[in-house]
């Protein structure tokens, strides 16, 4: 299962105690949509993955343990054994968060069983391990690896808005237009900043088969843009579409 | 460059209108173009599928343009909107 740090020193002790086990960070915003889903995704896999240890860390609320692990961007995973950092996995991307558990927990906890070898050796070994992963397209023609992580984010919530920045930072006029709409008319949204991954960015383009930002998703289908949206509002057509 | 005259053309062409307007927006250099286009095409679709439509027809000139913004009425709702 998954532990909520709420003190710090909780965190200390944890990684105290905890030198001899991998132990997972889930650095987060409890505000930012991608962070919501991701958390259920690793929650899932805390509650899957056995001997070892998943910690969900506030980045702003403990920006002190943020800050030594470097946290730029939330969502961010750091995998750790001991004083060492396995692996670190940005971004909403259960996919790649799965590879990670699979690649790091499962064989190290395997390799620490079946071997007398020192623990140094075991984690470089582990380190050198070489992960091939077969391509195959979507029928829209994205990777579908991207494309499933592109269909997961647009249905993260039942209104996604992907927009560049943010709802109270927006870092162009469109996204601050949109956004206004959004907030006149009452709308409960989830976003994604798209300046922030310029794979979604790039990817929702051929997804949605629409060029521009900000993007509205309502239950996962491209509703429109700025354009698009200001006069749905003004026929009626998107108080029609919108969930309950 | 793209003038008005070749925009009203191709939307004539592609998009069965029964109204066009067309404003040029950047006073005469062909960048910016603000259109209202009234066509049978649009009856029963959704306002992003009219855009796609527009989109995908005028693809040509609208690569060209910096900025081009459209409306888009099926007959009814034209008629409904002068009607105000």
């Amino acid at each position: 299962m998954s532990v909520e740090i709420t003190f710090v020193e909780q965190f200390q002790e944890i990684l105290q105690n905890g030198k001899e086990q991998i132990i997972l960070l889930n650095f987060y915003a409890p505000w930012a949509a991608p962070c919501k889903q991701m958390n259920q995704v690793f929650d899932q896999f805390a509650k899957d993955t056995k001997n070892a240890v998943f910690l969900k860390i506030e980045a702003e609320k403990f920006s002190d343990i943020a800050e030594s692990f470097d946290v730029n961007a939330v969502p961010l995973f750091v995998l750790i054994h001991g004083a060492k950092v396995l692996a670190r996995i940005s971004g909403a991307n259960p996919q790649k968060l799965k590879a990670a558990i699979d690649e790091y927990i499962q064989p190290l906890i395997s390799q620490i069983s079946s071997t007398n070898a020192s623990v140094e050796t075991q984690v470089n070994s582990v380190q050198t391990t070489n992960t091939t992963s077969n391509t195959s397209k979507a029928p829209n023609g994205l990777d579908s690896e991207l494309n499933e992580r592109l269909s997961t984010l647009t249905n993260a919530h039942n209104v996604m808005l992907f927009l560049k920045g943010t709802p109270s930072e927006p870092a162009c006029g469109f996204s601050r237009k949109l956004v206004g709409l959004l907030r006149e008319q009452n709308v409960q949204y989830g976003f994604f900043n798209i300046l922030a991954d310029d794979s979604v960015r790039q990817g929702l383009k051929v997804f949605s088969d629409w060029p521009t930002f900000p993007q509205l998703y309502i239950k996962g289908e491209f509703v429109g843009g700025l354009d698009i949206v200001s006069e749905m509002i003004e026929n009626g057509e998107l108080q029609e579409m919108l969930p309950n | 460059m793209v003038n008005a005259q070749q925009l009203e053309l191709l939307i004539q062409n592609t998009l069965e209108p029964t109204h066009i307007e067309i404003q040029d927006m950047s006073g005469g250099c062909g960048q910016n173009f603000e259109v209202i286009i009234v066509s049978p095409l649009f009856e029963g679709k959704s306002t992003l599928a009219r855009h796609r439509l527009v989109n995908h027809k005028l693809q040509e000139v609208i690569k060209d343009i910096h900025a081009f913004t459209q409306k888009c009425y099926s007959p009814a709702q034209w008629e409904a909107l002068q009607a105000k």
